[in-house]
């Protein structure tokens, strides 16, 4: 099969498949304008603390001409980037979850394709070639805004300081490869999504694990624990790039663990609704909860991840806080300037967090509405027999929240408990109960708001026409 | 004359549904059979097999002297498009791609350059007096335009084998009969071997010989729908 021909099946699709692509493509120019971002910001030299000869303390020249502080020192700089680096992760997941949009058309189309002749390994290639070309034509848009944005933003304060790097860009090998790992991760992503189904030319069947899914998913999460401590064993220099690297690592594999750990705790809540429902749309979302238990994983996955990072972003500022405290009480001076410039920071990487919160509950909606429109038949059979459309709309707030619940209860322990490691200072810090209560109830917020209009489109999904359409 | 296509003892089952229990069947190079019986007697399963879409649980299914049920899935694939083309009653075209494209895909996807390949693609619509649809997608097209456009795509890689699934059933009388005579038509004229599944006795004559099955397996009468031949 030559390029052309697979670029063409790749992209020949309905619009439901068109939106997909144009939300993968989108995605991936965000994805790759955060990893630019990150690389500029590393690309600043200068700000590094050197003790002269004779005791004098000074820093390396070079970053001075840039107005923010968290821009001058050399040890913050990874930190900002590394911000940079989750927000796009989170949108890389967000696209992660628009891969099943219009599942069933493209399906039928991929079924049809291996009619004609396809082998299994093209059939796979084209599916993931769509990904990969929306991505890469995406993370060449995320460039392009990229360098404009680079002229729009080249500013100066009245001191005469930049506001943001704009007067350097990064190595070039280093933009090529950042522009090409959006698209490999998203093409890892699909062929990851795309393993266990078959693509028969009667059919595409999803090959269904006969267990349910297990909790060993959790122990990332320990692991991820152990891998925090690593840079203070091995005597890595805090703030360095391997230090920074590390501590990405970790939080990586907490994620991980919370996520995958979800499909575990949907299933068990299923079963736990099944057995202990009293009322009909608890036994009817407990039903759907053990039928495909990943799916709490697949639409919860970057809310998740929002909630650990940020709940261990309040952890550190605790700590912060705790550690100011202490020097004030010791000492009898305050450390206003310094307090504000590292609260300052913690503060804009939680406005990260809170963006990110938003990002994945868009994600979490195209999920939920996916879910509803592609299971119409089987409600709008449902309402045909006579259960009304209240119980159906219960069932889907119960489907919703009761595994959310429980799993937002996981990831904010688990940030907490990353915080905690990650908190350098001396201080016990308390767990800052009412923020974390803040970032739960905001997060349970948006979902309920995401599952209102969930309960819309599924409104307009009980028509009995449905029954009789195609 | 021995055997194009053959399958010995063949046996498959739908977890625990069996749909074939042994059935033996031979098709020799350039034969039109008809495989009839009444619904549900596993007349699918038996073409699907011998097309090597479907795994056979036992038994054998050889073509040229070789065992295809051992092979590969991906070799299987190649096989079908390369010497085996595939019609069914109806949704084998790809929905999203034009009726050109959709006849070329078989030689696109073995590698072909597209130009050579539309032009292949273009002979054959016309041959089936469907070439002026070419840029038409299947979903505009009428019933039997789009069963004209799929035997165009099936004969595209000039097949040695046509499995044909009830290939006129969603059609009318005449529409019915314009497709099984462009279907006969080339097989008489290339040697090309027919395996036509159906529940039609005026279809199945239209078939050199007929194999009918009941209930998984070959009914021992012989004569099945029809008298005989
Ligand atoms: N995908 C499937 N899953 C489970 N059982 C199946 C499946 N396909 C067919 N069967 C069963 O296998 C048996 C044979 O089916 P098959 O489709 O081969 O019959 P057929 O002779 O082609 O019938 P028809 O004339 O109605 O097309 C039937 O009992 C059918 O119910
Ligand atoms: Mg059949």
């Amino acid at each position: 099969m030559r390029a052309g021909t697979l670029v063409r099946l790749a992209l020949a699709g309905t619009r439901t498949d068109h939106l997909r692509t144009t939300l993968t493509a989108a995605s991936s120019a965000l994805a790759a304008l955060a990893l630019l971002a990150a690389a500029t910001v590393l690309a600043i030299k200068g700000g590094a603390d050197v003790i002269g000869p004779d005791g004098s303390y000074s820093r390396t020249a070079g970053a001075e001409r840039y107005s923010s502080p968290y821009l001058h020192e050399a040890g913050l700089r990874p930190g900002v980037a590394a911000v940079f680096v989750v927000l796009s992760l989170l949108v890389l997941v967000l696209a992660g979850q628009c891969i099943r949009l219009g599942a069933p058309a493209r399906d039928r189309r991929l079924a049809a394709i291996r009619l004609a002749g396809a082998t299994p390994r093209q059939a796979v290639l084209i599916a993931s070639a769509e990904t990969v070309t929306a991505a890469v034509l995406g993370s060449v848009a995320g460039l392009g805004v990229y360098l404009l944005l680079r002229v729009l933003l080249d500013r100066r304060t009245k001191e005469g300081l930049l506001l943001l790097p704009t007067d350097l860009l990064p190595p070039a090998l280093t933009i090529i490869g950042l522009l090409l790992v959006v698209p490999v991760l998203a093409g890892l992503a699909g062929a990851f999504l795309l393993r266990r189904v078959v693509i028969s030319p009667l059919g595409v069947t999803r090959r269904t694990r006969s267990r349910g899914p297990l909790p060993w998913p959790g122990a990332l999460i320990a692991i991820g624990f152990v891998l925090f401590q690593v840079p203070g064993w091995v005597g890595l220099g805090i703030g360095g790039n391997g230090w920074a690297a590390m501590l990405a690592v970790g939080g990586v594999v907490c994620v991980l663990g919370v996520v995958l750990g979800t499909g575990w705790i949907t299933y068990t809540t299923g079963r736990l609704l099944r057995r202990f429902g009293a009322r009909p749309a608890m036994l009817l979302a407990g039903k759907r909860l053990i039928a495909d238990p990943w799916s709490g994983s697949r639409t919860l996955a970057a809310l998740l991840a929002s909630v650990v990072v940020g709940a261990a972003a309040l952890g550190v500022r605790a700590g912060f806080v705790a550690q100011f405290d202490a020097y004030e009480t010791m000492d009898g001076v305050s450390a206003g300037a310094d307090e504000g410039f590292y609260l300052g920071g913690v503060d804009l990487f939680l406005i990260a967090v809170a963006i990110g919160v938003v990002i994945s509950t868009a994600g979490t909606l195209v999920a939920l509405t996916e879910g509803i429109v592609a299971r119409r038949r089987s409600y709008a059979a449902l309402t045909a027999v006579g259960v009304p459309t209240a119980t159906l709309a219960e069932a889907v707030l119960w489907q919703v929240l009761s595994p959310l619940v429980p799993a937002l209860l996981v990831a904010l322990a688990t940030g907490v408990g990353a915080g905690q490691i990650y908190n350098m200072s001396d201080q016990a810090a308390t767990v800052p109960v009412g923020a974390l209560g803040l970032l739960g109830g905001g997060t349970l917020l948006m979902m309920l708001l995401a599952a209102g209009i969930g309960l819309l489109v599924l409104r307009s999904s009980t028509d009995l026409e449905e029954l009789r359409a195609g | 004359m021995t055997a194009l296509i053959s399958g010995t003892a063949l046996h498959h089952a739908y977890g625990p549904t069996p749909a074939l229990r042994g059935v033996d069947i031979e098709i020799g190079a350039g034969e039109v059979v008809a495989v009839t019986g009444p619904s549900g007697c596993g007349k699918s399963t038996l073409l699907h097999c011998l097309a090597g879409i479907l795994k056979v649980d036992a038994g054998e299914v050889r073509y040229r002297d070789q065992d295809i049920a051992l092979w590969s899935e991906a070799a299987r694939s190649r096989l079908r498009r390369t010497d085996f083309g595939m019609l069914f009653q109806f949704g084998q075209l790809v929905p999203e791609l034009t009726a050109g494209e959709n006849v070329a895909l078989p030689l696109l996807l073995g590698g072909a350059p597209r130009k050579q390949a539309r032009a292949t693609a273009a002979s054959w619509l016309e041959r089936f007096g469907v070439a002026e649809l070419a840029d038409k997608l299947p979903g505009t097209l009428s019933g039997g335009q789009q069963q004209r456009v799929a035997v165009a795509r099936a004969m595209v890689t000039e097949p040695q084998v046509l499995f044909a699934d009830e290939p006129t059933g969603a059609l009318d009388a005449l529409a019915g009969e314009r497709v099984l005579t462009a279907i006969v038509g080339v097989a008489r004229e290339r040697g090309m071997a027919v395996v036509l599944v159906t529940h039609d006795s005026q279809i199945a004559a239209y078939a050199d010989r007929e194999v009918a099955l009941r209930d998984g397996v070959v009914d021992a009468s012989g004569l099945g729908l029809r008298m005989s031949a």
